[in-house]
């Protein structure tokens, strides 16, 4: 597992070089608050995204929830939610970091065979991760939608900064879309 | 590669929860050390090839023997991979500075290093006292800052405790 730090130590190492780019890791180092309260935003809100996430998912193709669909019975419905928060957790991590490994080795390796095997169809799993990942933006900007979750509203309140951390959420992004790469 | 952010990512995965605030907390510690680190990697990553220099010179000073004959800095092969290993070490500490552990130092450096000296007839001694003289050639404010210094000084008396 490498973080931010140690994948530019492994890349200078492979040439036998000293690590030449500070000033990234020292912007890693100067953006680590936001990091840190972006991680907390989706850590704090986590089993809400991910019942809300496949809840989204069965709403739009109500076969699931019936006779012979992979979300029918409760049984299968607990491993679907199981599911969706173990990728949720391993992002999380990922976003921790600032690097993918942790994302890919432990999580996204040989998960595509593994559902291929189950019989779990793809296309809701990736409808299901996409819905997170808009998730995950809104709760990063600490932006959630005040039409509809009416008395519900939760934001995490923390000093609003001015791009509203675009970068954090370009790169949680880019994690999620590495999860539907690698399930699609 | 093992780090505060690693340790803390491993610990909360092997327990299957999302980071908790305590977690949030030890790396958030981690990064506020960082800047002193970054610093005297900075430094250390555009003097290195000085540093190194002086710590063999210094190294030879002291053990003139390794001059003669079939000892181990006899001929100008030997000689320039007595100073390529003294640049390995100093990159390793660079490394460990990045990365905020001794990780680099003792995944690449240490493991193994008393079988290779051994097998090749190396003695450790000059090592020693060529890391040595970087631990104490080091000054601030004239290099670094204090803090990067002591960062950096750890990390060489790491570098030497394993050799010796």
């Amino acid at each position: 597992m490498l973080d931010a730090f140690s994948r530019a130590v492994v890349a200078a190492d492979a040439s036998t070089s000293v690590v030449s780019d500070i000033n990234s890791l020292k912007q890693f180092i100067a953006a680590g608050n936001r990091r840190l309260d972006a991680v907390n935003a989706i850590a704090s809100n986590a089993s809400c995204m991910v019942s809300d996430a496949v809840a989204g998912m069965i709403c739009e193709n109500q076969g699931l929830i019936q006779a012979g669909g992979n979300c029918y019975p409760n049984r299968r419905m607990a491993a679907c939610l199981r599911d969706a928060e173990i990728i949720l957790r391993y992002v999380t991590y990922a976003l921790l970091a600032g690097d993918a490994s942790v994302l890919d080795d432990r999580c996204l390796n040989g998960l595509k065979e593994t559902y291929a095997a189950l019989g779990v169809p793809t296309t809701s799993t990736v409808r299901a991760v996409q819905i997170m990942k808009a998730q995950a933006a809104a709760h990063i900007q600490d932006t959630p939608s005040e039409a509809r979750a009416g008395a519900r509203l939760r934001k995490m309140g923390t000093p609003v900064v001015e791009d509203r951390c675009a970068s954090l959420v370009a790169e949680a992004g880019s994690y999620f879309d590495r999860v539907i790469a690698a399930l699609s | 590669m093992k780090s505060v952010i690693t340790t803390v990512v491993a610990a909360a995965d092997a327990a299957g929860r999302f980071p908790s605030t305590s977690d949030l907390e030890s790396v958030q510690g981690s990064i506020q050390r960082a800047s002193a680190r970054l610093e005297a990697a900075e430094k250390l990553a555009k003097n290195l090839d000085a540093v190194a220099q002086e710590a063999y010179d210094a190294c030879i000073k002291k053990y003139p023997y390794l001059n003669n004959p079939g000892e181990a800095n006899s001929t100008d092969t030997y000689k320039a991979k007595c100073l390529r290993d003294i640049k390995h070490y100093l990159r390793l500490i660079q490394y460990c500075l990045v990365v905020g552990g001794t990780g680099p130092l003792d995944e690449w450096g240490i493991a193994g290093q008393r079988e290779v000296y051994r097998s090749l007839g190396l003695p450790t001694a000059p090592y020693v006292a060529a890391l040595s003289f970087a631990r104490n050639r080091g000054c601030a404010p004239r290099d670094m800052s204090a803090q990067a210094l002591t960062e950096y000084n750890a990390l060489l008396d790491y570098a030497i405790n394993s050799l010796s």
